[in-house]
């Protein structure tokens, strides 16, 4: 793990200084995990492909403006995300739900778990979750980003991503005991 | 299996139950590798268009000196043809500065981020300033009558870019220097490990 951001930051300097086959290698890496995201927010197949066709040349034009190469993953995620807003026009509608005491229970009491073996049924579930809930869980599952890194992607304060991270586990969780009772 | 390991399989997993279309995304890798080639195609272009034209506009600054019958007007052309190309000079002096310093920031980051980055910006906006300046000065000296006063004029022009030529392969030798310094400490650390452990 340690060993792939090591190289990833070694192919970002090297995207920096134009190098077209560290740039390549960049694409193979990352575009599996890439065009998995986007098919969670992105509803038609064409436009995922116009998505990340943008967000790769906007990943080439700017990458020299990236100051640490070890923060290239949020940096893409965040370009991804808003080439999609941008593409559609408009600000993806997400509800905003604020309330303290469900954000202060999730970061007290709340444990999330699964099995390796439950990646079908969390994959299933992920395409029942609401937009918003399953960007920040597709995110988090992916990638493993903290709550500020999450923020800083999708654009909006961290209370918001706690309590869309609060819904998607829970309803997540609840699903997947409903699938194991079963 | 350890935590991170099966975090890992699971990231696996996960990305395997929706991969992109094999096909599709070859098409895909294959014409955006097209534009990026063309993108570092025209800059590369552009960068060679730039140099071409700016040495070509120097230069001809520099004809126009020798065949004026106006001695005021021969001392400005030939002032002008060397102040693009000085300027020329010192652009492409920090662009090398900046690299370096880039790279030093990325390699050791200790409080040389904010440091070489408020110094580069001080530095870019009095340069800018001074080329302004020079640009009005040496455009006010074409209208003047007396050589001498012209040849004073433009001489402080020419004079204005010294500190920047000088300010910048400084400013890189010393990022050097540090470069190797903490290069020769890295490896004299490297030594002692392994002396140690042996």
């Amino acid at each position: 793990m340690e060993e792939d951001k090591i190289s990833d930051a070694i192919l970002v300097l090297r995207c920096q200084k134009r190098d077209e086959s560290a740039f390549r290698e960049l694409v193979n890496r990352w575009e599996p995990r890439l065009y998995y995201y986007l098919r969670r927010v992105v509803e038609s197949d064409s436009a995922v492909w116009d998505v990340l066709q943008e967000t790769w040349l906007a990943v080439f034009q700017h990458i020299r403006r990236l100051e640490d190469p070890r923060k290239f993953p949020a940096w893409l995620y965040q370009i991804a995300h808003n080439k999609t807003v941008s593409m559609f026009r408009k600000e993806i509608k997400y509800v905003q739900i604020t309330d303290e005491q469900m954000i202060n229970y999730y970061e007290n009491n709340f444990v999330f778990c699964y099995d390796i073996e439950q990646v079908e049924t969390i994959h299933e579930l992920l395409a029942k979750l609401k937009l918003a809930h399953r960007e920040v869980i597709t995110l988090y599952f992916l990638e493993g980003f903290s709550i500020s890194e999450m923020a800083q992607i999708i654009g909006v304060s961290e209370g918001t991503v706690k309590s869309r991270l609060y819904y998607a586990k829970h309803k997540l969780h609840e699903a997947l005991k409903g699938a194991k009772d079963v | 299996m350890s935590e991170q390991e099966n975090n890992i399989e699971f990231i696996k997993n996960l990305i395997a139950q929706d991969p992109p279309p094999l096909e599709e995304q070859s098409r895909h890798k294959e014409t955006l590798l097209k534009m990026v080639k063309r993108r570092i195609w025209l800059g590369k272009m552009t960068g060679g268009a730039t140099y071409i034209v700016l040495f070509s506009v120097a230069f001809w600054a520099f004809l126009r000196s020798d065949y004026t019958d106006n001695v005021v007007h021969s001392i400005c052309w030939a002032a002008l043809s060397l102040h693009i190309l000085l300027w020329f000079l010192i652009y492409f002096l920090r662009e090398i500065y900046r690299a370096m310093a880039e790279m030093a920031e990325k390699s050791f980051d200790k409080g040389i981020k904010g440091q070489w980055r408020n110094t580069d910006r001080f530095i870019t906006i009095v340069a800018i300033l001074v080329f302004a300046f020079a640009n009005i000065l040496l455009y006010r000296s074409f209208s003047l009558s007396d050589p001498l006063k012209a040849s004073d004029v433009t001489a402080g022009v020419l004079w204005a870019t010294v500190f920047f030529i000088f300010w910048y392969p400084f400013g890189t030798a010393s990022l050097i220097g540090k470069l190797w310094f903490e290069y020769k400490k890295m490896e004299l650390n490297i030594n002692n490990s392994s002396d140690g452990s042996a």
